[in-house]
């Protein structure tokens, strides 16, 4: 176990290192100055150029990067212009929030995390319950209003069903605030009731596919041998279903779970988009569009993060659901 | 003074709608005009201001838009949204006072007039500070602080902000590089004094009569030095007007509470109605004016800042009740369609070219009378001293006929640079102008390039549509410098039309030389002069804002200097 959380952490480490390297390149390869934003509409070049030295935008790329790295692991001193001495783990200072990037990121994440997570939950209990239903049901009409349940989920788009949600329960019922964040821990129930349509559109949406695939696995697993075993041997229905079969189906669900949660956490834009809110993925639009750089590093990093923890934590749920999987 | 890429993308935003203009449509007041003044009464710059009718004190009034205001730091702001906020909490010397219906008075702010122009040459300004102003903190301002705002503005740190002053007293474009703000803190850049707590002098190299107006933005706003923050003023401004900021969270919230020490004896314009300013950013325009539609708890007392999107604009002139809750009004950003006279070196094809435009037409295409208002004059009817005129008359929808006699036979070729981001406009224009014996060519320009590309000499394009909001309703912020040759580069050229005339150069100087109240009518005159005799483009519309509030908002009015809401008068309706 411990040799296997070594290794995975490793790799993990190897990819993040991977993603920073490719991300700090494509901060140079986008078609934007950094600088240009910071200056009024008649600046001149040479002030530009002044700004440029300034923040070390002249430097070779391999100096910048050591830098950027050292900041993050110690710290590093950024200068007047970026509010001078930035605290590890520090991320570069952002010129559209005129703040440390790792403030914003305090502010941000949270809110990202408090849309996906609730979400995630509701999606996973509504699609791969309905996708089981479906299965142990097949060929009822209950298979088939859970089928055309999924069909209409998966073909919506999320603006759309987002902002109907809208327009029904905040403009015309006016029986929920407009959508927002309050701190959990502020006021349980605002946090609630402001992000509530967030997590069922993206519930909707994720539902859908999740009960399309628990379905097809679960039939699949149905007509597998251990199945027939397990019910010769005279086991009841709901221990073979829900000891043997459900854990068996289950299992590539799981991969695809981790990989979903992780990209929805690396930024839900449409979502928060749609619904006005300022998470991760927001900001990671708002960071490209304004050139601003190191916001943009962030976020990158933080949504490969987000990718790389969640396999690792599928690997590990893997052991606990399949018994066939071992952690070497 | 700048393109107004900002506006720009508003207007995309808008532009498309299917335009339905119907008798009960909405009523745009095309007749707004600018008549203004500099106040020479030092009454006039007295408060408190007068109450607004109807107006009564407490609530909170929310203002709804999609992204953050850019800049709060009052050396740094410069956008539409900032430059209506910063009011709020940023007294500046000089401001306007605005009945929101095209009468402006430039009057004393933080000073007791607009200004004393010492020898009457425009190079020696000094401004005396009203008694009883004083920072939220209640401690009282003095020249000293207003010096050392404006010193502040030298940091090159501090970006984003307007640059007219820095460069008039360093007389250098590169005004940083001739005076380093961080090695001397302490001490004033050149040209800048005060002589006494109550005295600011300003000593220019040139004639900059424009003074009294550059100083009404933000960026000639107090500040203690102690409360100096550097970059981080931006999130936490120190205030000097009514409100102050008691919460910022960047990208979400702006909330401004009373200023317990603001003194409205002390100010001509602001109020001080709301308990609270909410700024709310990140519901997109169509969420932002559907709230304010749906009309409930906070969002009555809301106004929707990005405007009625073209999805919402039958909704609204369709409604009664929405309709009366509707602020719509042209704005001072001009659209003309600029002649590259390097190019087009033939008068009578320019001078065709105006008689050929159909702006009913071309407002039209791109959402009618809700978007967009028909100008003939190279100066926005916004401008102080503007005349109406029309040098080349030919109705609303252009007269195709007195274009082809003027061209006599000929069909000029021309190259029309357009947007990728809105081509549809141009193949309006191509339609149209060849009904007049035009021959146009259609050339794509990447939208995020075209403003950069047409400010190069040398660029390839017989006509383009080109935008043009001055910081201050003036003739001199606007046709010196859209028309004065003598200033073109190579690049980054606002005279994109690229005129050079010796009598009309010489006429910028005379001009500019006068002092500032006596401008306004020289600038109007001038104005039709360069379309008569040089007929450097084809004035076409300005932008209308249309904007929606809830039931309970009140005291909103369009600026008539910035074309975007004010709030100065603000206030919930209890």
């Amino acid at each position: 176990m411990a040799r296997f959380l070594i290794k995975r952490l490793l790799s993990a480490t190897l990819t993040l290192f991977a993603v920073s390297v490719l991300a700090f390149l494509m901060f140079f390869a986008l078609p934007r100055d950094p600088v240009t934003g910071m200056c009024p509409k008649n600046c001149n070049p040479e002030r530009l150029e002044r700004v440029r030295e300034e923040l070390g935008l002249r430097d070779p790329k391999i100096e910048q990067y050591a830098a950027y790295m050292k900041g993050i692991f110690v710290g590093r001193d950024l200068g007047s212009a970026q509010g001078g001495r930035c605290d590890a783990p520090c991320l570069g200072y952002s010129y559209v929030n005129s703040e440390a990037v790792t403030d914003t990121l305090a502010r941000v994440l949270p809110v990202t995390l408090s849309i996906v997570i609730p979400a995630a939950i509701l999606w996973l209990l509504l699609g791969v319950g309905l996708g089981m239903v479906s299965a142990l049901k097949r060929g009822t009409w209950v298979d088939r209003l859970a089928i055309g349940f999924s069909l209409t989920g998966a073909s919506l788009q999320l603006y759309f069903t987002g902002a109907v949600l809208l327009i029904v329960f905040v403009y015309q019922l006016k029986v929920l605030p407009n959508p927002h964040y309050t701190s959990i821990l502020d006021d349980p129930l605002d946090w609630a009731k402001g992000l509530v349509l967030a997590w069922v559109a993206l519930a909707f949406l994720f539902s859908a596919i999740y009960a399309r695939l628990a379905r097809a696995q679960m039939l699949e697993t149905l007509s597998e041998d251990f199945v027939r075993t397990a019910r010769a041997k005279g086991l009841a229905s709901k221990a073979v279903y829900g000891r043997h079969a459900l854990r068996a189906a289950i299992t590539p669900l799981v991969t695809i779970a981790g990989l979903d949660v992780g990209a929805a956490l690396g930024g839900t834009v449409i979502t928060e988009t749609t619904f006005g809110i300022q998470g991760l993925g927001r900001t990671a639009v708002y960071a490209v569009r304004g050139g601003d750089l190191p916001m943009i590093m962030a976020t990158v990093l933080i949504a490969a993060v987000f990718v790389v923890l969640a396999n690792v934590v599928v690997d590990l749920l893997y052991a606990v659901i399949d018994p066939r999987v071992r952690l070497r | 003074m700048r393109n107004r890429v900002a506006a720009a993308f508003a207007l995309v935003l808008v532009a498309g709608a299917c335009s339905e203009t119907t008798d009960d449509g909405p009523s745009v007041d095309q007749q707004r005009t600018a008549t203004g003044v500099i106040a020479t009464d030092p009454k006039d710059s007295l408060g408190p201001a007068p109450e607004v009718l109807g107006a009564t004190k407490g609530g909170t009034f929310t203002v709804i838009r999609e992204v953050k205001i850019s800049h709060l730091d009052p050396q740094r702001v410069y956008s539409f949204a900032g430059l209506v906020n910063a009011p709020l909490y940023a007294r500046t010397l000089t401001t306007w006072k605005d009945d929101g219906k095209g009468n402006l008075t430039l009057v004393g702010d933080l000073a007791q007039t607009p200004g004393t122009n010492v020898s009457n040459d425009c190079k020696v300004w000094e401004f005396k500070v009203k008694d009883g102003v004083k920072f939220e903190d209640g401690r009282p301002i003095t020249a000293k602080e207003i010096a050392y705002g404006i010193a502040r503005s030298f940091d090159p740190d501090l970006t984003g902000g307007p640059t007219y002053v820095q460069e008039w007293l360093a007389d250098s474009a590169d005004y940083d590089t001739k005076w380093d703000f961080k090695a001397n803190k302490g001490a004033l850049p050149p040209g800048l004094t005060t002589p006494d707590d109550k005295t600011i002098r300003f000593e220019f190299a040139k004639a900059h009569c424009d003074l009294p107006f550059a100083l009404s933005l933000p960026a000639s706003a107090p500040l203690p030095p102690d409360k100096d923050t550097g970059v981080n003023l931006d999130n936490q401004p120190f205030s000097s007007g009514p409100y102050k900021i008691t919460k910022h969270t960047p990208g979400v919230e702006i909330v401004l509470e009373r200023n317990e020490h603001w003194d409205p004896a002390t100010d001509p314009v602001r109020h001080q109605y709301p308990d609270k300013f909410v700024w709310t950013f990140g519901p997109d325009p169509n969420a932002g004016a559907n709230r304010v539609i749906a009309d409930s708890g906070p969002d009555q007392s809301a106004l929707a800042f990005n405007g009625v999107p073209s999805a919402l604009v039958s909704q609204v002139t369709g409604n009664a009740a929405l309709k009366e809750r509707s602020i719509i009004s042209p704005t001072p950003t001009e659209w003309r369609l600029s002649i590259n006279t390097q190019r087009v070196t033939d008068l009578a094809t320019r001078q065709a070219l105006n008689y050929a435009i159909d702006r009913d037409g071309f407002i039209k295409s791109i959402g009618g009378e809700t978007v967009a208002a028909p100008v003939t004059t190279l100066m926005p009817p916004a401008t102080i001293g503007y005349q109406k005129y029309d040098a080349y008359p030919a109705g609303a929808n252009g007269n195709p006929d007195k274009a082809k006699e003027l061209l006599a036979g000929k069909t000029p070729a021309l190259v029309l640079g357009v947007g990728d981001d809105v081509v549809e406009r141009g193949t309006q224009l191509k339609s149209n102008l060849e009904k007049a014996g035009f021959k146009i060519t259609l050339k794509t320009i990447p939208a995020d390039a075209k403003l950069d590309e047409t400010k190069k000499k040398d660029n390839p394009w017989d006509l383009y549509l080109d935008s043009w909001a001055a910081d201050w309703p003036s003739g001199a912020s606007i046709l010196p410098v859209l028309f004065d040759g003598r200033s073109i580069k190579a690049e980054g050229n606002s005279n994109t039309s690229y005129v050079n005339d010796d009598a009309i150069n010489s006429e910028f100087d005379r001009v500019l030389a006068m002092p500032p109240a006596d401008q306004a009518p020289e600038w109007a005159k001038l104005d039709e002069r360069i379309m008569r005799e040089l007929a450097p483009a084809v004035p076409v519309y300005v932008e209308v804002a249309y904007y929606l509030h809830g039931s309970k908002a009140g005291g909103v009015f369009v600026s008539s200097v910035f074309g975007y809401p004010s709030f100065v008068n603000a206030f919930v309706k209890q």
